[in-house]
């Protein structure tokens, strides 16, 4: 990938002889021949606001390769990957495709992408630590767009509002739980502490990694046992009696705001990168991040490449695609228009053009702040973590709906993650 | 059968009523009953055409009044909704949805006419070994569930590199795939004098003359309402677009709609109406025009049955 | 090539039977020739796909590698599934409930519209919009921001005293919700019902209520039984629909069937595990069940209608 032009005139090759073609039915995909006007698809899950960002950075593209023309599309997050599996199926996937890491070794494995160490795309800005989340058995199948890590995000406003005291970066679980318990008990029911963050399974993932665990090891297994999910799901028991997290009823009737978004929940636990989007949705002038709570000297935190770029294995124009992938992740004006939006810049060619403001410079400040607590960023996820993910929200929702008891719960989802991972 | 009986037990029941008074009185009730009649009708009209009457004024409210505000009248109203729905999503327009809706709408029905009127001729007016059975698998299929299908129906199109065209989606209506179509024009024909065409064969005309030459335009009234109604089903489709469709270049509007649902937050109720508003126009503007066809459609098609 | 053509050419006299014979073939192959389309749909789309699917539901099959027969392990995952159960379950209250109160309704306003000509028509037409229109997209987009948290309806009933936090959110509230939907849509069976009322001799009723009939025993008596085969249609089709419905719960719960599984229709289950699971051996399996039960229900209403369905033709 650094060799750009050996790489480059060996892609060609490859390309000419039809070898990266795995998924296609052996079109022609000579690159060689990309003359005259390229259409490339190009999809994506996300927004309003990310599509017109998305538009303008496309504008920007197309103006630099008058050659290129880009056919975008986006849906949200869950009928994205419906979407993506049919078409991966068909051979029909998109040119050019935002992807999640939960999903990339599933696609990867039946040879859906392209290995984009076969093509020119310039990499060197990109965190050399940050790499191996896109990388299986050593062939490249998603490039880092951003990076994120996990965060405590509150709203100073509500917790005045309520008269309570803002949450501090050293609590540990128990701390925090008593702390929201405090916010709603305080605010009168007005405002709630938190919501019930049992059912996301990326926070569970950090409770473990806190204790030397994590969710699914590297070798695609469930990394804690059914005693462990009951407690956890368990650990919140008290505030849902006592409704001190917004009922379930409530937090499906904000949906797809959250309920930090939307102003109900005074705190909430998420990725970094997500401030942008809590501002707009809450209209509140100041959101704090801290770190999350832990009951040991780990944070559990760790960068994760918040999405990544990848290309079709049965894309007709791997050159053109490359560039787009390339535009997309060095242009620094590209930066600009995305701001932290999509996580902080993977590469530093964005980064060090952007003078960040805001609500950037408070998300690079607190991934600054936590440089030292690190862990490891993950490798591409097993296959079926997605599913893993999606069963651990349902199953902690029907939870709070009081439709399941823990116990049935932690079965159900048993059951179901060991024929997800099987697949 | 059983209202005979039910008559001579009402006879045994009946009180002895003066004729005169009775008649009198069943006058002035008949006054009372139509008025009854017109007020509980107005009250269900009511009923069943508020969400449509809501759904229209909410679209020129502003969104912060749709949820949240119980009045039916907007403080202000404004086309603002309706410039954001016609806006489009992802830099793809409005209109280019619209069309591919009248596009695969069309194209639905000519296929769906032109395949249901051969095939019902065949079951209608035709001698032939076999037709019983074919007749009644043709039936089945009225009753059989879709879903059934979409799964060996997609792997199908899937081997055959036809996923995200037009063709999944039509290639049923032109080969008679919806049986109610065929059942309405059998029982339409089967009640068209037979003398017709008999005449015509004695004149010496095939099958093929008798068809288009007679029945075709003896049809007309069971191809309009055929027409209408499989113009409003393609019009609807949410399944068939949902599992065959990918580009968003190529979405017909309930897609579209969907994939707007998904963008726009809660807040932005007010456009998710608008577009609403202007994916159901094409079918009020149709009802409204035609809706004695429809109706009438309906209701043959039930007493046959 | 009809009949009549070769009857002309046909030789005179004796070969009559070997004549009439060959005339019947050629009426049979032109038959054919105008069912080839639909028999080609028929092989191709119908036949073809639910004996495909009925091997499907025995293997595991995720679009990518072939097939793999795995016996009845589908089925008997499917009893373990609790949100399979769920899935029936919610369907089974949906059409048990749904489908009579919206019969009832039909019924009821059929009955209204009948005893006074004025207006008819226009009544008739206006009651009938909804179900043009009800299965879209566009009404399930209304219908969730009527019943949403603040929407009108609870606005109104928050107005009559009972508060509420919306239905939309609510796993309670979400079957009474979808149940008004179809109720809403009462317009096509009435139709059908009122075309049938005015079958019913006028004669008969008259007859009656000279009689000293009351009302409700005209209705019994009389109204129900010549009614019967209308209302036996529509109970047949409207069952069938029931069973179908999927584009209002998908869109009002997002496609997930949510909230708790409140609203997990099962073609939205089985769209969910086929289309996004990719397990389309699973995904066959519970379409084979569907239309079993569809199948076994239409039989049951077929056999047991004989002792309440009565068909005119057999009275006379």
């Amino acid at each position: 990938m650094k060799n750009r032009p050996l790489l480059a005139a060996a892609a060609a090759l490859v390309a000419t002889l039809g070898l990266t073609a795995c998924g296609g039915g052996g079109d022609d995909n000579a690159a060689a021949e990309e003359s005259g006007p390229v259409t490339l698809t190009y999809t994506w899950w996300g927004s309003q606001d990310r599509a017109d960002r998305m538009t303008k950075a496309i504008a920007a593209f197309e103006a630099a390769h008058p050659d290129i023309k880009i056919n975008p599309s986006f849906t949200d997050y869950e009928g994205y990957w419906q979407k993506r599996s049919t078409e991966a199926a068909g051979g029909d996937l998109p040119d050019v495709m935002q992807f999640d890491i939960s999903y990339l070794r599933q696609y990867a494995d039946r040879g859906a992408l392209l290995d984009l160490g076969d093509v020119d795309i310039d990499t060197s800005g990109i965190e050399e630590s940050l790499l191996p989340s896109g990388q299986i058995d050593d062939a490249t199948y998603g490039l880092p767009i951003g990076t994120n890590a996990f965060g405590l995000f509150y709203n100073p406003a509500l917790l005045t509002q309520a008269g309570a005291q803002p949450p501090t970066d050293d609590m540990t679980w128990d701390e925090y739980n008593a702390w929201i318990q405090d916010v709603t008990t305080k605010s009168g029911g007005a405002v709630f502490g938190g919501g019930d963050y049992t059912g996301t399974l990326w926070i569970f993932d950090m409770y473990l990694r806190q204790q030397g665990k994590q969710a699914v090891t590297e070798e695609g297994e469930i990394g804690f046992t059914k005693a462990e999910l009951k407690e956890w799901w368990e650990s919140t028991a008290g505030l849902r009696s006592a409704q001190a997290v917004v009922s379930a009823e409530r937090t499906t009737q904000l949906q797809p705001k959250s309920v930090f978004g939307a102003g109900v929940a005074a705190s909430e636990q998420s990725w970094d990168n997500f401030l942008a989007g809590y501002l707009t949705d809450t209209g509140a002038e100041k959101l704090e991040i801290i770190t999350p709570p832990s009951d040991t000297d780990e944070s559990g935190l760790f960068l994760k490449a918040s999405m990544a770029y990848s290309i079709g294995a049965n894309t007709e124009h791997p050159e053109a695609a490359a560039e787009l992938v390339d535009f997309m992740l060095n242009d620094p004006e590209v930066g600009k228009i995305f701001g932290t939006s999509r996580g902080v810049p993977a590469s530093s060619k964005q980064r060090d053009a952007i003078t960040f403001e805001g609500a950037d410079a408070q998300i690079v400040a607190y991934e600054e702040s936590i440089a030292d607590e690190l862990g490891e960023s993950p490798a591409p996820l097993a296959i079926g973590f997605g599913t893993l993910e999606s069963n651990f929200k349902r199953l902690g929702e029907d939870i709070n709906y009081g439709r399941t008891s823990v116990d049935d719960a932690v079965e159900e989802w048993f059951t179901e993650a060991e024929s997800a991972l099987q697949q | 059968m059983s209202t005979a009986t039910s008559t001579t037990t009402a006879t045994a029941v009946a009180a002895p009523q003066g004729r005169q008074p009775a008649r009198a009185r069943r006058q002035k009730g008949a006054v009372a009953r139509s008025a009854a009649v017109h007020l509980v009708s107005i009250a269900v009209l009511v009923v069943v055409l508020y969400p449509g009457v809501w759904m229209i004024v909410s679209s020129f409210k502003p969104t912060n009044e749709i949820v949240g505000d119980a009045s039916l009248w907007p403080s202000s109203a404004s086309f603002d909704n309706y410039r954001t729905a016609l806006g489009g999503i992802g830099g793809i327009s409005a209109w280019t949805f619209a069309w591919n809706s009248l596009l695969l709408a069309v194209l639905s029905v000519v296929g769906t006419v032109l395949s249901s009127a051969v095939t019902a001729y065949a079951f209608a007016r035709i001698e032939f070994a076999g037709k019983r059975l074919w007749f009644a698998l043709m039936i089945g299929t009225l009753l059989l569930p879709f879903h059934v299908l979409i799964i060996p129906q997609y792997i199908v199109f899937q081997k055959l590199d036809l996923v995200n065209t037009y063709v999944p989606l039509l290639v049923g209506k032109f080969l008679a795939g919806e049986a109610f179509f065929v059942f309405l024009m059998v029982q339409f024909m089967r009640n068209l004098p037979r003398e017709l065409d008999e005449a015509a064969r004695i004149d010496g005309c095939g099958h093929v003359r008798i068809f288009t030459s007679i029945m075709v335009p003896l049809l007309r009234p069971a191809i309009i309402s055929s027409s209408i109604f499989a113009f409003i089903w393609s019009w609807n489709d949410f399944l068939g677009p949902l599992l065959y469709l990918n580009d968003p270049n190529k979405y017909p509007l309930p897609l579209a709609l969907r994939l707007f649902v998904d963008q726009t937050s809660v807040s932005d109720y007010g456009a998710m109406i608008a577009m609403s508003v202007l994916a159901l126009l094409p079918v009020l503007l149709f009802f409204l025009l035609f809706q004695r066809f429809l109706v009438e459609g309906v209701a043959t098609q039930g007493l046959k049955g | 090539m009809s009949t009549a053509e070769l009857e002309r050419q046909r030789p005179a006299s004796p070969a009559v039977p070997a004549g009439l014979r060959r005339a019947r073939r050629a009426e049979t192959r032109t038959g054919y020739a105008f069912l080839a389309p639909w028999l080609i749909g028929f092989f191709v789309l119908t036949a073809g796909p639910m004996l495909a699917s009925l091997y499907l539901a025995f293997t595991d099959y995720n679009l990518f590698r072939a097939p793999q027969w795995v016996g009845l392990e589908n089925f008997q995952r499917l009893f373990e599934d609790k949100r399979y159960i769920q899935s029936v379950k919610i369907t089974l209250i949906y059409v048990v409930l749904g489908t009579p109160i919206k019969l009832a309704a039909a019924l009821a306003v059929a009955l209204l519209l009948d005893s006074s000509r004025r207006g008819q028509s226009f009544y008739r037409s206006a009651f009938y919009a909804p179900s043009l229109i009800g299965a879209s997209v566009s009404i399930a987009i209304v219908w969730k921001a009527m019943f949403s948290d603040g929407g009108i309806v609870d606005l109104g009933l928050t107005g009559l005293g009972f508060p509420g936090e919306g239905w939309v959110g609510n796993p309670d509230r979400t079957m009474p919700m979808m149940i008004l939907l179809t109720t809403w849509q009462f317009g096509g069976p009435m139709v059908i019902f009122l075309a049938g009322l005015k079958q019913v001799p006028r004669e008969l009723h008259e007859a009656a209520a000279v009689d000293g009939a009351g009302s409700l025993r005209r209705f019994w008596n009389i109204t129900v039984p010549m009614l019967s085969p209308v209302i036996f249609f529509n109970l047949l089709l409207e069952t069938i629909n029931a069973f179908q419905i999927f584009a209002s719960a998908f869109i009002i719960s997002n496609g997930q069937g949510g909230p708790a599984g409140s609203t997990l229709f099962y073609t939205l289950y089985l769209y969910i595990r086929g289309f996004g699971d990719s397990r389309m051996g699973y995904a066959s399996a519970m379409a084979w069940l569907l239309a079993v039960v569809i199948g076994l229900i239409t039989l049951v209403m077929f056999r047991t209608s004989r002792s309440w369905v009565h068909y005119s033709g057999e009275s006379k």
